[in-house]
């Protein structure tokens, strides 16, 4: 019979769909499974985004769905920008501000752009979907998304609409004497030929080591050992523009913006691109009041490039042993099957795989606020031709294979000459900004759809608490037992061990509400009565942790009867729930 | 007992009637500074670099004569543990007594001073509220426990005398036993000696929560000095969520970061590394995380001790270690600058004491419990406050048991009376005229100018460290924030120079160590030469070509 009935409801929702759809007049041929449907919100995933489309977009997906995407500044970036965060949830569904909340940022780094465009494509994909999927209706029900498209506008900006190399600014905005002349950011590059892009020079010498590869004009490769070569590399386009004999020393910044967070931050001495303190920028202030304004967030994304890897902490080695076994098994469920979603990207850890990092961005979320993190380095040469490169980069000619057969030589500028005021007559030619870190235009979409189901999955496991069983049994003397379970149905606890170990969170709070309480107890053991009491507060039990697909028992002794008794389950990171006998 | 009570009740209390003889608030210290900023407008200026969580100003205040920026700086900063009030008063008579004297004024001609006497005002005016105790943090609120509750487990003042001092409880569990050198006293029973414990000892006030720990959680706040990134110790009661993550560290560490003339950093507040300087030990400096002074600077800090102790006469300072997270060494090992740091006023070792009937003079031992020494000194100096009589109260957790609250007062350790402080000042005034008299002085000597041939000049200079100090620190070369030196040749258009950078840049040079340089120059008329940086200021000379 409830089988039956369950049919009929599953039916009836279907039939709301399909009748949505028909409505949906500007839908012709046939919609592709996994994308939606004539969106409310027109918008590609095959080009970058500037700060004004960032904003409409934010602007026309919160209009477009009220009930599920509100747009709030949460704080002015250094040049005055809105640093928008997209708060995506059921709004009609529970209290969205104590739902376990995931936390998404891109493009910390400036040039590393297409981590907002990822941020974006998730923010328009669950409230897209949220009608035609029952996986994502179900999921916005019970959590809460925090999306901030770009952490970092200001300079994201001079990435897009200044002359830049694929590399840079990386930095923000603000100037900084680099070569410690006293003057700050005052000898950046040229761009040499008004392309808006920065490219290499390179020059003409019988003295020099470097050649044309023959099997694809545009790169170069270093001379044979027994071999003459024809050219010199002079660097990045650019000119000495303060006299001082060095060329292109002291750019835009600079300074590492993922280098300005409160755990193990370390001087620019040892962390190359830190700056006075964790929290001199005001965009590291704006997110670490966001963070601490939101203790919900129990899951966080930070976007970069490139590299495809799915990294954790820790930064440093010195770090590792916080980051203890029963931590580290939830991040391996994760990057396993992250590994499977998006063939190619790796799952690593940043310290052992990459290189070292102090006072970055997710060790202070993982360390300093005990959310699970990951970081995200997005694209991969792998993703050029469906394989791994057995040279490593700069040896192989991917890159430029890639360029001559899929974007007909479209990813670069080819070589020209130029008569440079200090190196005479060089040429200058070279990958183009927007190619070697960012996607190609028609590979964005997918990566953002991959990265997208990654952190939906990461978000999914969050923790979900339910009160499962209630049991009561008469004690003489006119008292009654009640002894309680609460049940986390997900793979993430509601604190790591780590958050355990220093008491970052308080605990869970479990109360039994509208019952005359006169002593309550932890049940450690059931089977042998083995139980904890507490003596503060009897009605509201203190529990540390509720772990990960895991239950906790908890016991009332109550004077009288139960009538209408709620149990009430409130924790910071795996939000609210109650039940009512 | 009771008398003894009454006179310390009297003594509080006219402690609130005189202001002038009590340490000041926040208002009366922003009062005497703006007095000393319009008395002495053309040498000082008094500025607000930020505030603090309870939304006091943070003072800064720079006494320079001419150009401040211009000139090689000695940044003086107090206040930053909260429960340190002499080092805030020394401060500020500091700034009053350098400024008012025309012989110490003369300072002023070529050195900065910038004094910001109060990084911590609002844990600072715990010591003139109602009720007394020794409070270190900010007024952010804090989670001293982490349970999340807040401030649910405070001192109670449960004698009634307006300040919080400590409860021992006779029980056989405790592991205190009363001093047999001063029985006003406790210390831990020591079993190696046969000693059982008798007393429990703990800060005065219930256990308001019955989690079995007393008072673990008041209004607790940041302390500053706790909150500063070098060794920072995380997740810790009163180091604050991150390392600067306060109002008042970001403001001050944003202010020595900007000013880049600071040559060296004078903490007062409770540690000592000037009367005893730290030692060298080589294997703390090899790792990429540096966590010992390196070689240069040690040496630096022995000369600069041995000035310390000579010029204050000051002798007998207690071991007072740096402690995590403090502000001096994070000024020392990320700020890249010469750092010291000193109470400034300890209570003198009284080593000698005089039997009245014998009227001889037997030498005795001093002792080497603090509290003891403490205790000695305010009795030969025949100061009541210092001292709370042990008196029997009621406790609620501890019914049917003896509970006495008494010991030394909330801040008198550290904290003398007033009249104390002015000697302190003056002998560190004497100090600082030493210190600023060896600090570096660069010179451009030897200049040399060889007529190459017709036109072309070949010019070479001395740059010299004439002072007894180096230009700057060891572990500032190492620091981008920290300048080089920089030696630089000016040339008119009509001037090319053929060989030799226009502009060197070289780390920092020790007391009397040159550094030569030479360029070849066409064309004629006179060049310029510029050598220094903001830590050492800039010397100039003109030199004809040939």
């Amino acid at each position: 019979m409830k089988k039956y009935i369950s049919l009929f409801l599953l039916s009836c929702s279907l039939g709301a769909a399909a009748q949505e759809k028909t409505i949906n007049d500007d839908l012709t041929g046939l919609r592709a499974i996994g994308t939606p449907a004539s969106p409310k919100v027109k918008i590609s995933w095959n080009h970058y985004n500037d700060y004004a489309m960032i904003t409409r977009f934010c602007q026309d997906l919160a209009k477009a769905y009220p009930d599920l995407v509100k747009v709030e500044s949460m704080g002015k970036s250094t040049q005055g920008k809105d640093m928008w965060v997209l708060t995506i949830s059921d709004f009609k569904s529970g209290s969205v501000d104590r739902k376990p909340g995931f936390y998404i940022d891109g493009n910390i780094h400036s040039n590393e752009i297409q981590g907002t465009e990822v941020a974006m494509y998730t923010a328009w994909y669950l409230a897209e979907s949220f009608n035609s999927v029952d996986f994502i209706k179900q999921l916005l029900k019970d959590k809460v998304f925090y999306i901030v498209p770009t952490i970092n506008p200001d300079a994201r900006e001079d990435f897009l609409k200044n002359p830049n190399t694929p590399h840079s600014p990386r930095s923000g905005m603000l100037a900084f004497d680099d070569d410690g002349d006293g003057k700050a950011d005052e000898d950046k590059f040229d761009d040499l030929d008004g392309d808006g892009n920065i490219v290499m020079m390179r020059r003409k010498t019988p003295y020099g080591r470097w050649k044309v590869d023959c099997d694809n004009p545009q790169r170069m490769i270093p001379a044979k050992p027994d071999e003459k070569g024809e050219y010199e590399m002079l660097g990045y386009e650019g000119i000495d523009n303060d006299g001082d004999g060095a060329v292109n020393e002291d750019l835009i910044g600079y300074y590492d913006p993922n280098r300005d967070w409160g755990w193990n931050w370390q001087p620019d001495y040892i962390q190359r691109g830190a700056l006075y303190h964790p929290g001199t920028l005001a965009e590291t202030r704006n997110i670490k009041n966001f963070v601490y304004a939101h203790p919900n967030i129990a899951g966080a994304q930070s976007y970069h490039n490139n590299g495809g890897m799915f990294l954790r902490g820790p930064g440093a080695e010195e770090d590792a042993g916080f980051y203890v076994p029963q931590d580290g098994a939830v991040y391996d469920y994760f990057g396993k099957i992250g590994e499977k979603i998006n063939p190619g990207y790796k799952y690593f850890v940043i310290y052992k795989d990459l290189y070292t990092v102090y006072g970055g961005e997710i060790d202070w979320l993982a360390l300093g606020r005990g959310v699970f993190t990951f970081s995200t380095e997005l694209f991969t040469s792998y993703k050029l031709f469906g394989k791994q490169s057995e040279e490593g980069r700069g040896q192989n000619n991917d890159f430029e294979e890639f360029s001559k057969n899929l974007l007909f030589n479209d990813a670069y500028v080819a070589w020209k000459p130029f008569k440079h005021p200090q190196y005479g007559d060089i040429e200058i030619g070279g990958p183009k900004k927007n190619y070697t870190r960012n996607h190609p235009g028609f590979m964005l979409e997918e990566d953002a759809h991959r990265n997208m189901a990654f952190t939906v999955l990461h978000a999914s496991q969050m923790p979900k608490l339910e009160v499962s069983e209630i049991r009561q049994k008469a004690l003489a003397g006119g008292f009654t037992e009640v002894t309680a379970v609460v049940t986390n149905s997900k793979v993430i606890p509601t604190h790591s061990a780590h958050d355990l170990k220093y008491k970052i969170e308080r605990p869970d709070y479990i109360s039994l509400k509208n019952a005359n309480v006169v002593a309550g107890m932890i049940v450690e053991n059931e089977d042998i009565n083995l139980t904890k009491e507490q003596k503060y507060t009897p009605q509201t039990i203190e529990v540390s942790n509720i772990s990960g697909m895991s239950a906790v028992k908890v016991r009332w002794i109550v004077k009288g009867k139960l009538d209408k008794a709620t149990i009430e389950v409130d924790s910071q990171k795996g939000g609210l729930t109650s039940r009512t006998l | 007992m009771k008398k003894i009570f009454i006179l310390a009740g009297l003594l509080a209390f006219s402690g609130c009637a005189f202001a002038q003889s009590s340490y000041p608030n926040h208002a009366q210290l922003s009062a005497r500074l703006k007095t000393l900023s319009s008395k002495y407008a053309t040498t000082t200026k008094l500025e607000s670099i930020g505030k603090s969580k309870g939304g006091k100003d943070l003072f800064a205040i720079t006494l320079s004569k001419g150009d401040a920026s211009a000139k090689p700086a000695i940044a003086i900063l107090a206040g930053a543990d909260g429960a340190h009030l002499a080092g805030t008063e020394v401060a500020l008579q500091l700034a009053e007594k350098l400024v008012a004297s025309d012989s110490l004024a003369k300072i002023l001609e070529t050195k900065t001073f910038y004094i910001i006497p109060s990084i911590n005002p609002d844990a600072q005016e715990q010591f003139s509220a109602k009720l007394k105790f020794e409070r270190s943090g900010n007024d952010v609120d804090t989670d001293d426990d982490r349970d999340g509750r807040l401030n649910e487990d405070p001192f109670e003042d449960l004698n009634n005398d307006g300040q919080i001092t400590w409860m021992r409880i006779e029980d056989p569990s405790g592991t205190f036993i009363i001093s047999k050198e001063d029985p006003r006293v406790m210390v831990k029973a020591d079993p190696s000696k046969g000693e059982v414990g008798k007393y429990i000892l703990l800060s005065e006030g219930i256990d308001n929560d019955k989690d079995g720990v007393f008072n673990e959680d008041g209004v607790g706040g940041v302390n500053i000095d706790k909150n500063g990134t070098y060794d920072y110790p995380f997740f810790t009661q009163g180091s604050g969520e991150y390392a600067a993550s306060e109002s008042e560290t970001k403001a001050l560490l944003d202010f020595l970061y900007t000013t880049k003339n600071i040559y060296a950093v004078f903490t007062f507040g409770p540690a000592n590394n000037l009367s005893e300087a730290t030692k060298f030990d080589k294997s703390k400096t090899l790792k990429r995380i540096i966590t010992g002074i390196l070689e240069k600077d040690a040496s630096v800090g022995e000369q600069i001790s041995k000035l310390y102790n000579a010029q204050t006469g000051l002798k007998d300072a207690p071991a007072m270690p740096q402690t995590k997270g403090n502000l001096s060494q994070t000024a020392y090992y990320h700020y890249g600058r010469l750092s010291f740091s000193t109470p400034t006023w300890w209570a003198p070792k009284v080593s000698a004491t005089k039997d009245s009937t014998k009227k001889e003079i037997k030498e005795v031992k001093a002792s080497d419990n603090e509290d003891i020494r403490f205790l000695k000194w305010a009795d030969a100096q025949q100061l009541k406050g210092s001292f709370v009589a042990w008196q029997k109260i009621n406790h609620p957790d501890f019914p049917n048991q003896t509970v006495e609250v008494g010991g030394i007062a909330p801040y008198a350790k550290l904290n003398p009376p007033l009249s104390y402080l002015n000697e302190t000042t003056d002998k560190h005034l004497k100090f600082f005229k030493a210190f600023t008299a060896q600090m570096s002085d660069l010179q451009i000597l030897n200049v040399k100018t060889e007529a190459v041939s017709a036109g072309l000049t070949r010019v070479t200079v001395q740059v010299t460290n004439k002072g007894l100090l180096p230009t700057g620190s060891e572990i500032g070369d190492r620091v981008r924030w920290v300048q080089k030196v920089r030696t630089e040749v000016k040339t008119s258009s009509a001037q090319t120079i053929i060989s030799g950078k226009k502009v060197n840049l070289r780390g920092a040079m020790s007391a009397g160590e040159s550094q030569e340089y030479s360029w070849l120059i066409s064309g004629s008329g006179s060049i310029t030469i510029e050598a220094g940086n903001a830590m050492t200021g800039i010397k100039t000379v003109s030199v004809a070509l040939k």
